[in-house]
């Protein structure tokens, strides 16, 4: 129970330390380019924690979500520049209709398990990439859209810092949503689908319902993100809206971070979003960044399946119980309680032989 | 329970008629039609391959018969997806033991808590009441001093025991065991014999596919013998135990 609370501290001391950092960034950057860097970065945060709705929760691994992040951005933009809406109704707007759009697309793809569902996902996003290139006359296809400022008469550095704190608002409603979940019932059921769908529909779960729910949930708060950078960039083209790419990106930096963890994709934003922006500068326009994401991809496939999150606290704890189990003097009554309570060598027991 | 339905006419449990499955060109069930017994430890016992654990997937909807219906106290439960079925109050295990590998021993019985309503969804899962009653099925198994563990790292036995205790969470009336005694130690064989007795009495029904014969005779009220896809035999275990057929079946006479 103690150390139960201890860690309890240790989260919520991270978290506001976390939190002032983020918060006081923008005033420390030495320029506007590294509040753009730190949009990047928050941009994928909260579309790699979007995606972790899904993947983490569920087991299921999507690499279109893509497709919301670019119908959030598109929806937004043209509700905007074509419909005349006010910037920030057009971004909840768009995303609400892409919440709708996403239930015949989740209620089709969640059909199939494992390769296929991965297959047509990225079905997904290679279909909008063509519609939204060949339909000129409306999205204004390979020419870009260009969407209408929503501050007209900031400047342009003071335009990066409102965007930045809007992102970070995002990321943190984001993050709280996905904690609901994760300690709800609900999250039960969904992690149970990740472990064994067959047995979790055999208690009782429904599973096929679930599965669509936090599909749609994951959609909604991807389509958001990509509205926000609609608003923010200004400028959209489909062949970035529309990237296997950007899915693929979101899969990496959930997978560093660790899908399991409610920071896991935010670590693994942070770590990525970083390296490709550094790549991006130093290399311009050589596809380097390509190669540092796909060794990054494969150091994390190879030596941590689960992300940086559980092996670091795998590495923290086997310190721990070195500790635990070297030879050390014992108080008769401490011998007395361990008597009374033999089932904690055997937890022991249990843990050792799976290590 | 059991005690309140005369001997002669048990009131009906899980009951089948012309429950029918081919894969490719093998039947597994050929136009089963059967009825368990409410109340009671039903077996359901046959050589490897006469379509035991085909009949329990298509019962609990895990899949789709070809042909005939399946009832659960007169309510056709055919083609309902296994959910529902759970939820009409039937649960049950696999035959090779399935758990929530990387879940704690805990989490494994709170994965099976059904919610109600969104805020039932939401609330938090592992509330006081949840938990305790979690601890008392562990302790009931004598597991509970491994809820911190992660489930995967459990013993054959102690999964197994589990298991049954992720099924008990889910409160079913009617609990069907594929194979409860396969691959456990002799004593543990009589721990699950005894426990099975033990809820039975509290008023829940059993239907166990088993090979060990031992416990099959000991544990169960009323035994059907499954040859070819279709039952060949049913009665008590005295009467079974001397029935021709059942012993042509297993002895290839």
């Amino acid at each position: 129970m103690r150390r139960g609370s201890d860690t309890r501290l240790i989260h919520l001391g991270a978290l506001l330390a976390a939190a002032a950092i983020a918060l006081s960034f923008p005033s420390m950057a030495p320029s506007p380019y590294e509040i753009t860097v730190g949009i990047a970065i928050l941009n994928y945060a909260v579309l790699s924690t979007s995606w972790n709705f899904v993947g983490g929760f569920t087991g299921y691994i999507s690499l279109g979500h893509g497709a919301f992040a670019g119908l959030g951005a598109y929806g937004t933009g043209l509700l905007v520049a074509r419909a005349g809406l006010p910037p920030f109704a057009a971004l909840f707007t768009a995303a609400a209709l892409v919440a709708l759009i996403a239930v015949p697309v989740g209620y089709a793809a969640l059909r199939v398990r494992g390769a296929s569902f991965v297959i047509v996902s990225i079905a997904l996003v290679l279909i909008l990439l063509l519609v939204f290139q060949s339909w000129a006359s409306f999205t204004g296809g390979s020419r870009g859209l260009v969407v209408p400022r929503p501050f007209p008469g900031m400047l342009r550095a003071e335009h990066h810092r409102t965007f930045y704190f809007l992102f970070l608002a995002l990321l943190a409603v984001t993050l709280s949503a996905w904690w609901v979940i994760d300690r709800s019932r609900f999250g039960m059921g969904l992690k149970a689908i990740r472990e064994d769908e067959d047995k979790a529909q055999s208690l009782g779960i429904p599973t096929y319902s679930y599965k669509l729910v936090v599909f749609v949930v994951s959609a909604a708060f991807t389509a958001l993100a990509g509205g926000l950078y609609a608003l923010w960039f200004g400028d959209l083209d489909p062949v970035f809206q529309f990237s296997v790419l950007g899915g693929a990106y979101m899969v990496l930096m959930a997978l560093l971070g660790g899908v399991r963890h409610l920071y896991g994709p935010l670590l693994g934003a942070v770590a990525v979003g970083y390296a490709l922006e550094y790549a991006k500068v130093e290399y311009g326009d050589t596809p380097l960044h390509l190669v540092v994401a796909g060794l990054l991809l494969g150091v994390v496939v190879m030596f941590m399946p689960d992300g940086v999150i559980p092996a670091a606290t795998a590495l923290i704890g086997r310190f721990r119980r070195s500790g635990e189990t070297s030879i050390r003097e014992v108080t008769a009554a401490e011998l007395r309680e361990r008597r009374e309570q033999p089932n904690r060598t055997e937890v022991k027991d249990g843990e050792r032989s799976g290590t | 329970m059991s005690e309140a339905a005369p001997e002669s006419e048990p009131a009906p449990s899980l009951a089948t008629t012309g429950l029918t499955k081919a894969f490719g060109g093998v039947t597994a069930l050929d136009s089963a039609t059967v009825t368990f017994h409410h109340g009671k430890v039903n077996a359901l016992i046959g050589p490897n391959g006469s379509g035991k654990t085909t009949f329990f997937n298509c019962v609990t909807g895990m899949i789709r018969p070809d042909a005939g219906r399946t009832a659960y106290r007169g309510r056709d439960l055919t083609g309902r997806p296994p959910h529902r079925i759970a939820r009409a109050g039937i649960g049950r295990s696999f035959q090779l033991c399935r758990v929530f590998p990387r879940m704690t021993v805990l989490d494994n019985l709170l994965a099976a808590v059904r919610p109600h309503g969104l805020a039932g969804q939401l609330a938090r899962s592992g509330r006081r009441e949840e938990t305790e009653r979690a601890r008392d099925w562990l302790t009931r198994m004598g597991i509970e001093h491994l809820e911190r563990a992660e489930a995967g790292r459990l013993s054959w036995g102690q999964q197994k025991l589990l298991e049954l205790a992720g099924v008990l969470m889910s409160e079913p009336e009617l609990i069907l065991l594929d194979e409860p005694a396969g691959g456990v130690n002799p004593a543990l064989v009589d721990r699950i014999g005894d426990l099975v007795r033990e809820l039975n009495a509290e008023g829940r029904t059993f239907l166990i596919v088993e090979h060990n014969m031992d416990m099959v005779m000991s544990l169960s009220d009323h035994v059907v013998v499954f040859d070819r896809g279709r039952p060949i035999a049913q009665g008590p275990p005295q009467v079974i135990q001397s029935d021709e057929r059942v012993l042509g079946a297993y002895l290839g006479i």
